[in-house]
């Protein structure tokens, strides 16, 4: 395997040890192969060709949340996840995809038609095989062993997504653009419509980008660069034609695939370099866009609506991590939800979500989720509310383990109840 | 290694020993950067484990390596034999606080912020402060004698231990020390272990003196124009009988390459600064802090930042947090010592590098914990130039003869390892190294411990 800029990039890690303190899997593993400088070791030695089983190096690097604290904390600026993601690119590339991965992420992606049929042919294997077990958030199926997907619950795939929800013509042009994102597409598309409500209460037109492919992290996540290549070319063009102000993400690990993750995918080299750009610097939060366009303003006075404290905020990884805007998300709460929302404990821990972590081992996801939900739980939280769709699939399903009565919710969920008290 | 003897430990640990390629890849390195590959690791849980692993080793003959958290700077853990590295992390928890006796009592792994947040809690202290104590342990902080900030009035991990429990090179568990604040009973076995790098014993357990906390606290920042001026300064707050609880010298290399990456508010002739804190009960912090103030006015400093409260003392402390991120980008490479002079030699010290840097042209940043004359000397090179990486060797062994000539010591806090071995002759002398030797062979007659450590005739690596 060669690759001499991702070389580069690992040798920038002097060893220090410092990310060993805030890796979410550590206190799992208590092990170096779990943390950022045991894999980068790891990548250095396939790299050098003193490791050649790339094979177990793909497991090792796969045993990770890509949750990027690691980074965040490193002193010598590291940029750790681009160096796990083109670790496990570069071996993808030599070996091929593990089957499992390729089962999750395949080549069904890029397209929104073969991804409808994808969706549905998901919900439909999952009818059949899964047994629905009863929870507090829902219907859930359980997704079944022929997968070796064991153990793992999931909320049923909604009959009608958000988008196919709109009437013809709605919402079509705009100077806005609201990316909704898969999950609140499909999964919770009343995630999709809150986001798309409590947009408009700012009386700009706001278009739904209907014919968006995936927004690519999953696949970029896990070392398919080609599929999220694919992905990110199909976005930049049609973004670029429609050509919005700005670009509204209710995902906070859509946007760090707009913001971030684009601009190393799409090379200065790449003829859609240029529109990448563009369309990058336009890719702002849900957060943002209801504080600039004056909605957090116009929300009626939340304070003696009761429930005092109960509402907590989640710090998503890529949202308040790795874009910085915890922040913005919580001046939003503060106006919808006033005196309702305090600081949770343990607010900044990853939910341990991970993406395709969280299907290759789901027991050290739940269990990392399981924590994170109890601790705010004892701290008297009854609302967590965040806005990325990972964290919300994930801590539902961990609320579903551990603590039935606690609810997880978007931040535009509780925006949308302000704007109809209004 | 033995196939019998992987099988054999393979029985004592179960899962819980690893020897794959990659598992060996992630504990061939610590903080040094240098990489030698292990035969195995091993996380034991127990002091038996330990021992049981210490007795394999004996009848198969193979190296043990103890290891914490691998953040070591002189090569400490890396197995540069081979053999089975013994990673103690997991051997980490903290076994009582005692409030009344102000004792704690701890396993090796636990992490040197843990334990300090736990007695923090009690409203007690354990001083001991490394830049790396969110993440180094405590057992490669007793084997390195770790050091930090604060050394200059609440002194190092020695200063600390009460007794320990350690397997030996034989596989005998020994417990060293006392529980109480005296104790002269015998041969202070206790020092013996701590600063030994894990060549003499494997610590299971340690004995821990705590203090009360400190009431409060203010920190001070000073801008002088010239390193001579800083240290004098220095001398001159000694001489004003305060002890401050860090006392931290940035000369004018390392201001000049934060200045680069952040945007602190830096005068711009700034050629030196001293970061001071002080602490105690809040009347004499505030009285303390007043004369600081004044004495560092006395002595030239161009500007003087005083703050009392959590957030501000946190900015001040901004500038010389910034260094270690900022100084790689001034060369790739970093050469990293650890020097201490008397403190009244640290102008002498200070002109003689930046001489020095001029006459090798080097790039050399210093800064450190001047409050005890600790200087870290950071020789930054490219790692792609021979002649470069010739010239930096030259100069670290003129760092050393200075060094010794000024009365200092060659490592204040970081160790022997490998990196030192050389110089250990230049500093204590033939006689010191034979007595050091003789002592070795009592604790670990078959040289089970950490080999090639220390030692120059052993610390050439494995063919
Ligand atoms: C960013 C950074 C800043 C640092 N700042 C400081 C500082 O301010 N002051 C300072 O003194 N040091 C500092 N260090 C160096 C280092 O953190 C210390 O030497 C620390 O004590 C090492 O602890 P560790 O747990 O990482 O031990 P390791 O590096 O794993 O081991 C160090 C030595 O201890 C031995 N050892 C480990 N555990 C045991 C045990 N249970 N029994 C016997 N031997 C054992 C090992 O064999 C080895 O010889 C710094 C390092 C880094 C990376
Ligand atoms: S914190 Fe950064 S430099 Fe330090 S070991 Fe981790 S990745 Fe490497
Ligand atoms: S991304 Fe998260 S889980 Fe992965 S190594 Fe970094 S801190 Fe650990």
């Amino acid at each position: 395997m060669r690759d001499e800029e991702l070389r580069n990039l690992a040798a920038a890690c002097a060893k220090c040890g410092t990310c060993r303190t805030v890796c979410t899997l550590y206190p799992e593993r208590k092990a170096e192969i779990s943390v950022a400088r045991g894999k980068i070791a790891l990548i250095d030695a396939a790299l050098s060709g003193r490791d050649g089983n790339l094979g177990a190096i793909e497991g090792a690097l796969s045993d990770c949340l890509l949750c990027g604290r690691c980074e965040r904390a490193c002193p010598n600026q590291v940029l750790v996840e681009e160096i796990l993601m083109k670790g496990r690119a570069d071996i993808a590339k030599e070996i091929g995809l593990p089957a499992w991965k390729r089962l999750l992420f395949g080549k069904v992606m890029p397209s929104p038609g073969i991804r409808a049929a994808a969706t549905a042919a998901a919900t439909a294997a999952q009818r059949l095989l899964a047994k629905s077990i009863p929870t507090g958030s829902g219907l859930h199926y359980r997704f079944p062993e022929a997968f070796g997907l064991s153990g793992r619950t999931l909320p049923g795939f909604s009959a009608k997504g958000f988008i196919a929800s709109l009437a013809p013509g709605e919402a079509a042009t705009g100077d806005v653009m609201l990316f909704v994102g898969c999950v609140f597409d499909h999964v919770y598309p009343q995630i999709g419509r809150a986001s798309y409500e409590t947009m408009k209460a700012s009386g700009k037109e706001i278009a739904v980008f209907r014919d968006a492919a995936c927004c690519g992290l999953p696949a970029m996540a896990s070392g398919d660069r080609d599929s999220a290549l694919r992905c990110a070319e199909e976005n930049v063009r049609r973004l670029r034609a429609a050509a919005p102000s700005s670009v509204v993400f209710p995902c906070g690990s859509c946007l760090v695939m707009f913001r971030r993750n684009l601009l190393t995918l799409i090379p200065e080299t790449h003829p859609l370099r240029g529109d990448a750009a563009w369309v990058s610097g336009r890719c702002i939060d849900y957060a943002s866009f209801i504080l600039d366009s004056g909605v957090a303003e116009s929300l009626p006075d939340p304070s003696g609506s009761g429930g005092d404290g109960k509402i907590g905020y989640h710090d998503s990884c890529h949202l308040s991590g790795t874009l910085g805007k915890g922040r913005e998300a919580r001046e939003v709460l503060r106006a919808a939800a006033g005196p309702a929302f305090a600081e949770m404990p343990g607010a900044d821990l990853c939910c341990g979500y991970g993406g395709a972590f969280n299907v290759r081992d789901y027991a050290t996801s739940s269990r990392i989720g399981e924590n994170k939900v109890s601790l705010a739980a004892r701290g008297g939280t009854g609302v967590i509310a965040t806005a990325c769709s990972g964290c919300i699939l994930q801590m539902r399903d961990m609320a579903a383990h551990v603590q039935p009565s606690m609810r997880v919710a978007h931040i535009a969920e509780l925006v949308f109840a302000s704007l109809s008290r209004r | 290694m033995d196939e019998r003897a992987i099988s054999a430990l393979r029985e004592i640990f179960g899962e819980r020993l690893k020897d794959s390629l990659e598992d060996r890849i992630c504990y061939s390195f610590d903080a040094t950067g240098k990489e030698f590959l292990p035969d195995a690791v091993a996380f034991p849980l127990t002091a038996e484990e330990v021992r049981r692993t210490v007795l394999l080793a004996n009848e198969f003959r193979f190296p043990v390596i103890p290891r914490g958290a691998g953040s070591g700077f002189s090569g400490g853990s890396l197995p540069v034999r081979g053999g089975v590295v013994l990673s103690l992390e997991r051997m980490d928890r903290i076994l009582s606080i005692d409030t009344e006796n102000l004792v704690a009592v701890v396993e090796p792994g636990v992490v040197t912020e843990t334990l300090k947040e736990e007695a923090k809690k009690r409203g007690l202290f354990y001083p001991p402060d490394p830049a790396s104590l969110k993440f180094c342990t405590i057992g490669g902080n007793l084997a390195e004698c770790a050091g930090g900030m604060c050394a200059v009035k609440y002194g190092v991990t020695r200063d600390y231990v009460l007794g320990l429990e350690a397997v030996l090179g034989t596989g005998e568990l020994l417990r060293t020390g006392v529980y109480t604040v005296k104790g002269v009973v015998g041969y202070d076995l206790t020092r013996m272990l701590v600063g030994s790098e894990g060549t003499l014993g494997i610590i299971t357990k340690a004995t821990l003196k705590l203090i009360p906390l400190p009431e409060s606290a203010a920190t001070l920042l000073a801008f002088f124009r010239t390193n001579g001026e800083g240290a004098r300064a220095v001398a001159g707050i000694v001489e004003e009988r305060i002890t401050p609880c860090a006392m931290e010298m940035m000369d004018r290399t390392a201001i000049d390459c934060v200045r680069e990456i952040a945007d602190l508010p830096v005068p711009g002739d700034a050629g030196c600064a001293l970061l001071i804190e002080v602490d105690g009960p809040e009347a004499s912090v505030s009285q303390e802090a007043g004369r600081v103030r004044a004495a560092c006015s006395r002595f030239g400093a161009t500007e003087v930042r005083l703050s009392t409260d959590a957030a501000g003392r946190e900015k001040l402390w901004e500038l010389r947090r910034s260094i270690s991120p900022a100084i790689r980008r001034v060369n790739p490479v970093k050469i990293n010592e650890d020097i201490v002079v008397p403190r009244s030699r640290l102008p002498v010290m200070y002109d003689f590098l930046s001489d020095l840097a001029a006459r090798k042209n080097l790039k050399i940043v210093n800064f450190g914990h001047a409050g005890d004359g600790n200087i870290h000397v950071n020789i930054m090179i490219s790692g792609k130039d021979e002649d470069e990486r010739r010239r930096a060797d030259d100069a670290v062994e003129e760092v050393f003869r200075k060094t010794v000539e000024l009365g200092g010591t060659i490592s204040g806090e970081h160790g022997i390892g490998i990196a030192k071995a050389p110089f250990l002759e230049m500093e204590v002398g033939p006689l010191g190294v034979s007595v050091m030797k003789r002592l070795k062979d009592c604790f670990d007659p078959n040289g089970i411990l950490n080999p090639g450590k220390i030692f120059v005739s052993e610390s050439a690596a494995r063919p």
